[in-house]
């Protein structure tokens, strides 16, 4: 997988791809396992953070890709008309929100067929946090309310959770950074200002 | 007084880190406006080691404003710096007896201007530049830099600088659409030697000086690591212990730092973000060896620069 690639790839998770970017994406996305790897990993992370449930039987992702790019490919051929104009970016749109589609299900389908298939539970389940997360993370009140059910309902939680370890990160962590940015960036002691609270 | 021992370390230190600047030079063609802008970053770099001064600074992040006074004397070959707060906590940073000669990689990556002549363009391979007159700040005349990054990993920035001492008089960090995610701007500036350090404060903490060339002692992880991905133009501010828990880099204008902790126990998968100005902190919980690590980033760089950062995490070999 080429850096540009990867770029290409971070552009498309913030949405900030431009259509060559998207196009050239959708086309490696096919052949190149490793981009499909990252694209998975990135989408993970997302779906986490979105709190979006998942539970879907196997999906063939190169064909469903194909798939989408024979129908992007298809809406590019002819732009004669003002119309076709308007209609292709909303074709790319459509296009990307079905590869996103795709390959959420298939990173899902890793997720539960693989190595990390136990991992969400502990945390959901679990009231003590060995990295100081806040009860939120703990989510007790979740597993009380909503016991046995499925992963999906934690979602919600655990988006929560990550948020609030940024938080705390942020606060454990802005001294330490503060030091180095203090001799490596153009304020002088400046960044100290950004520490909540200056310890000593 | 720490800098004070390690004197002669420093200065050897100091001038083996001179290939850090080396590193950012891409063979772009510099053009004038470039040129002119990087004189002035490293007139402004350089300014730390010439101009004394005190006065009062403010930090606006969107409705939060933070009230610093600052001072800066030289005497002796070193220079000596605190920072106190004003507003809320009762806390002041100091640096005494930093040696002058003492660089460190951000600052280099700033002084590269001296190098353009040399065809060596440093900094506007990632960003480019305009520079134009500047408006009064804290009563003195300003030059105006803008600072547009090439690609999207690192913000923009304003930088007003004195138009005589080339200090830096107003800074803003400027995200997507030129939205201002903060501002630190002098509101009264004196040079000359500085006012005595107020007394009374709650905390007083001596700013650290890591070491380039000797990793800090401290916590050790037992998975030596790497970052395998930087944007272009990042180094790393000093060196890094391979198993030390930390690793900082800058381009000269932005820094990030990458914090990795192992977890005891399994944690699901997934990210998590906080901001506050143009801070931020990018949390992800992954596996480095099979084993479950939480990585954090701070720094003031966008996120998909701490995604990639972070997903670029790898066992060192």
């Amino acid at each position: 997988m080429t850096e540009q690639l990867r770029e290409s790839l971070s552009a498309l998770m913030d949405d900030e791809a431009t259509e060559l970017e998207l196009h050239r994406v959708l086309g490696e996305l096919e052949s190149d396992t490793a981009l499909r790897q990252t694209w998975v990993r990135y989408q993970l992370a997302r779906s986490a953070m979105a709190g979006q449930p998942v539970s879907h039987p196997r999906l063939d992702i190169s064909r469903s890709v194909s798939a989408a790019i024979a129908a992007e490919t298809g809406a590019k051929t002819s732009r004669s008309s003002l119309r076709e104009r308007w209609v292709r970016p909303l074709a790319s749109l459509a296009v990307a929100a079905s590869v996103t589609a795709v390959v959420v299900l298939g990173g899902q389908q890793l997720y539960q067929a693989g190595s990390l298939e136990g991992q969400s539970a502990p945390v959901a389940a679990s009231g003590v946090s060995a990295v100081g997360f806040v009860n939120s993370l703990g989510a007790v009140p979740m597993r009380a309310s909503y016991g046995a059910q499925a992963v999906p309902q934690l979602e919600p939680a655990a988006r929560t959770a990550y948020r609030e370890l940024a938080r705390q990160r942020m606060y454990q962590y802005m001294q330490e950074h503060a030091e180095h940015a203090a001799l490596n960036s153009p304020q002088g002691l400046i960044p100290f200002a950004r520490v909540p609270q200056i310890e000593e | 007084m720490k800098c004070v021992a390690r004197q002669l370390a420093s200065s050897v230190v100091c001038g083996l880190m001179l290939w850090a600047g080396g590193v950012a030079a891409q063979g772009a063609v510099c053009n004038e406006a470039d040129a002119e802008a990087l004189q002035w970053l490293a007139r402004m770099a350089k300014s730390r080691s010439e101009v004394a001064y005190h006065g009062v600074v403010t930090l606006q992040r969107g409705d939060d404003m933070q009230v610093v006074q600052v001072a800066r004397s030289l005497a002796d070959g070193y220079s000596s710096e605190h920072l106190t707060r004003l507003t809320g906590q009762g806390a002041q940073v100091v640096r005494p007896h930093h040696p002058l000669n003492c660089t460190h990689p951000g600052e280099q990556l700033l002084t590269l201007g001296d190098r353009v002549d040399a065809g060596d363009c440093g900094l506007a391979s990632y960003y480019r530049f305009k520079v134009s007159p500047g408006e009064r700040i804290a009563g003195r005349q300003s030059v105006k830099l803008e600072i547009q990054p090439r690609d999207m990993y690192r913000y923009g920035f304003l930088l007003e600088l004195d138009q005589d001492t080339a200090l830096m008089l107003r800074a803003s960090t400027l995200g997507r659409g030129d939205k201002t995610l903060e501002r630190f701007q002098f509101a009264d500036l004196s040079y000359g030697e500085p006012l005595a350090p107020r007394p009374g404060m709650d905390t007083v903490h001596p700013a650290a000086h890591p070491h380039p060339d000797y990793p800090a002692t401290g916590a050790r992880l037992s998975v030596p690591w790497n970052v395998s991905w930087l944007p272009s133009g990042f180094t790393a501010t000093d060196a890094a212990d391979p198993e030390g828990p930390r690793r900082t880099f800058t381009d000269g204008l932005a820094v990030f730092s990458v914090f990795l902790e192992q977890l005891p126990r399994e944690l699901r998968p997934g990210e998590g973000l906080a901001r506050l100005g143009s801070s931020l902190s990018y949390t992800r919980g992954m596996h480095l060896a099979d084993q479950p690590v939480l990585v954090t980033v701070i720094g003031e760089v966008p996120v998909n620069t701490a995604r990639m950062v972070a997903d670029s995490i790898r066992v060192a070999r």
